[in-house]
């Protein structure tokens, strides 16, 4: 049993994919956020652990990235470097 | 009185501006909070038998100022000695992101600030496919809840009627994680008078600005003592009030189909589209450039006209002496001289709110980002850097938005790179001296160069931004996060309020400092230390007995300002302006221009005994001046003085040089300091000198 727990996980992980990787019109929660160094106001806009996203536009040359927090229904933009901080997973 | 001082408090996009002009119906004023440049945006409005003073905060997500905006927001709402301190803040929320104005109202609450909750945007309930519980929610927040919407005025009745009630008391609803409950003990003996929530919130900021120093190092200590991480708090905080709200909104909201965000979604599939967003944000700069130039055209010559008409009325009417000449040349022509300026601002200044208020804007920052990032600047440095094209002086003003310290010093330092209104009569000018007006290729040559110099106007901002950024230390790591508003219909309202705020703000703040300079520089052109500039007349006459009367005026004037304070200051600076190739007449040319560019021209017809009312606009008028320019031998070289290497140069330098004392001064104002205003002074004003000197002795 507990080796069927890990595997699980194991495959969650693999689902795990950081907020840059995912094309437009994926819908995942964010999972976790790598650093501490992200500053409080992403956690207020609606990037915390827990709330559910939907990617909605990416500018072209790994330009900023606009998600659609679902519970406000608002629309909300960050640049790749902090993207790749946030930890998402499929649900 | 009771519920005197009433403030508005909201995220950004929810129509509190539009619900200010309402409630104030526009009587309301627009200043800078003392010390800060920050907005003030405060009106009264007349009820119930009294008069409420009212302020529009800046708009925040939460009390934990990101920006100088936010700052100010936490330091009312938290100041009692405040005179602004609330009796009454009036939290403004729109259907879809109820959940985070909630947040907002219980920081606020318990803060210890009587509020109440405003729904606005009523209209758009449906269409965002929202239904909400109203009584659920009263009960849930404690205060009364208000429906509104603001741009018809719907609902501000009950509002208003409703000042005078006195909210009933709010205990906390946060519960904070117990790592921190020892930190909090020591910090609330620190502050025994305060509320919990505030001295979290003191314990949990990076520095609370309006703190004596004695509170800052006791909560300095406090935060070593315990390891305290102030982003890690501010998140716990954050985390814990999403989870006790969102749950609690469950019940009250109910969410279907967001028809709004559908719509949105179409209109960004295009605005934001990889290529076609690009094609159609250039198109939208080419449009609102063509309007600059050629929109305010008409304007600019009537205002010109009236002014002109005004000092020959004025020259009739005043009898002549030095306290005439003053008023008429020194006071009343510099203030045609800002005045000019305004019909430009006032188009800028309509797409800039027009894009603002549609929701354009931060479609522009998220298209702009990218490109803009590896200079050091970010996204929203658009907006500064496309205003300087018109104008720096409301273009640093517009880099307040900018939450970096960093990236916002930047932007100031550089925007007065880009190409303002005030160079192009000077390129105009020095364009017709030195390049031919032919066709290439079916290309104008005349103004392929225009083009050229703008483009160098681009290219020096970026640039100095990129070797800036490798100099300025960072404070904050770069960051940038921002909401794309759905997209509305302007309030037009809303619009031209702050198109006459902007404009008035110009010509009045702006005004005095260009006013104070044309006056100095009146001093310095109409009085000379020597009785040469005295006897300028009865010398002329007597070198030049056969001279006609109409010439001799003229030729009076430029002898006259040959010997003046500027002439011998321009004779003065001669060593080092004549290795860029100009001779002492042009050296006061550029000395006049260092209050304002504009001014260059009219000197130099000044100095070539044109009479100073020289109209670049008036095809003869032009012809004449360039013909006198044309024909200039300068002295030193015996070559014609605006040659193709002299006329390259003058053009380099009036490219890169900070000329333009209300620049300096809104910068001074904006950096809140005199070091950085320095040295972009400086900065500028070498690059200028240096591009000059290599043109000109490359091109000799």
């Amino acid at each position: 049993m507990i080796f069927f727990k890990t595997a699980k996980q194991f495959i969650r992980m693999q689902q795990n994919n950081s907020l840059d990787k995912l094309k437009i019109g994926e819908i995942v929660k964010i999972h976790s956020i790598q650093t501490s160094d992200i500053p409080a106001k992403f956690y207020e806009l609606g990037f915390y652990p827990g709330s559910v996203i939907e990617i909605k536009h990416k500018a072209p040359f790994d330009g900023p990235i606009c998600v659609n927090i679902l519970e406000n229904n608002s629309l909300i933009a960050v640049r790749v470097s902090e993207a790749k901080l946030i930890i998402t997973e499929i649900i | 009185m009771k519920n005197q001082n009433i403030v508005l408090v909201g995220n950004p996009n929810v129509g509190k501006t539009s619900l200010f002009n309402r409630l104030t119906k526009l009587n309301q004023k627009v200043g800078n909070y003392p010390g800060i440049t920050v907005e003030k945006r405060e009106g009264s409005l007349n009820a119930n038998g009294k008069t409420y003073h009212i302020i529009d905060l800046p708009g925040t997500y939460t009390l934990f100022p990101n920006s100088l905006d936010e700052e100010i927001v936490f330091k009312i709402l938290s100041e009692k000695e405040n005179k602004h301190y609330p009796d009454l803040a009036i939290v403004v929320a729109e259907p879809a992101s109820i959940n985070r104005s909630v947040i907002l109202y219980q920081q606020i609450r318990e803060l210890g600030v009587p509020a109440v909750f405003v729904i606005n945007m009523m209209d758009e309930l449906g269409s965002k496919g929202i239904q909400i519980d109203f009584d659920q929610l009263e009960f849930y927040l404690k205060t009364k809840v208000y429906k509104t919407n603001a741009r018809s005025g719907k609902g501000l009745d009950k509002l208003i009627a409703d000042l005078e009630l006195i909210p009933p008391p709010f205990f906390s609803t946060f519960n904070i994680n117990n790592v921190y409950w020892d930190a909090m003990e020591e910090a609330k003996k620190v502050f025994p008078l305060a509320t919990e929530y505030l001295t979290w919130q003191y314990l949990a900021q990076e520095e609370v600005s309006h703190l004596d120093n004695d509170k800052k190092q006791a909560l300095e200590k406090i935060r070593t003592k315990y390891n305290l991480n102030i982003s890690e708090m501010q998140k716990a905080e954050s985390l814990a009030r999403h989870d006790t709200v969102n749950k609690a909104m469950e019940a009250i909201i109910i969410k279907s189909q967001n028809k709004n965000l559908n719509t949105t979604s179409k209109i960004d599939r295009l605005l934001l589209h990889p290529v076609l967003g690009y094609i159609i944000f250039y198109g939208l700069l080419f449009l609102i450039f063509q309007a600059i130039f050629s929109w305010s055209g008409p304007f600019m010559d009537w205002i010109d006209n009236s002014f002109a008409t005004l000092t020959a009325y004025l020259a009739n009417i005043i009898p002549e002496g030095p306290l005439a000449s003053l008023f008429i040349e020194g006071i009343v022509a510099g203030i045609g001289g800002i005045v000019i300026f305004i019909p430009q601002i006032v188009i800028l200044f309509l797409f800039i709110s027009l894009m603002e208020e549609s929701g354009y804007m931060s479609r522009v920052v998220f298209l702009m980002d990218r490109w803009l990032k590896p200079f050091g600047l970010n996204g929203k440095s658009v907006i500064p850097l496309m205003s300087g094209a018109a104008c720096a002086i409301p273009a640093v003003m517009a880099a307040r938005n900018i939450e970096n310290p960093k990236e916002r010093l930047l932007t100031m330092l550089v925007t007065p790179f880009m190409t303002c209104s005030a160079r192009l009569p000077i390129y105009i000018v020095i364009i017709g001296l030195i390049i031919p007006d032919q066709s290439f290729f079916g290309i104008n040559l005349q103004g392929i160069t225009l083009f050229l110099l703008y483009l160098l106007g681009i290219f020096g901002a970026l640039g100095s931004a990129l070797i800036l950024n490798k100099i300025i230390k960072s404070v904050r790591s770069s960051y940038l996060i921002f909401e794309l508003p759905t997209y509305k219909f302007p309030d037009w309202k809303n619009v031209l309020t702050n198109v006459w705020d902007k404009a008035s703000g110009f010509l009045f703040e702006a005004g005095k400092i260009i006013l104070m300079i044309s006056i100095v520089l009146w001093v310095l052109g109409n009085f000379g230390p020597t009785r040469d500039f005295y006897n300028a007349e009865n010398i002329v006459v007597e070198n030049n007995p056969t001279l006609p009367e109409e010439e001799l005026s003229q030729v009076v004037a430029s002898y006259q300002l040959e010997h003046s304070f500027l002439g011998y200051i321009g004779m003065g600076i001669e060593p080092l302006v004549r290795p860029l190739g100009y001779d002492w007449k042009m050296g006061i040319g550029l000395i006049a221009s260092f209050a304002a560019r504009e001014v260059f021209v009219g000197t130099m017809a000044v100095v070539y005994s044109l009479g100073g009312d020289i109209d670049i606009e008036d095809d003869g008028q032009k012809r004449t001046l360039l013909t006198r320019m044309n024909a200039e031998i300068n002295n030193n070289t015996g070559k014609p003085a605006y040659n193709f290497a002299s006329g390259i140069s003058l053009l380099l330098f009036y490219a890169f040089a900070m000329q333009c004392m209300a620049t300096i001064g809104v910068v001074r104002k904006e950096t809140g300091s005199w070091k950085w205003t320095l040295i972009q002074t400086l900065f500028m004003t070498g690059l200028a000198y240096v591009a000059a000197l290599i043109a000109y002795q490359i091109l000799k």
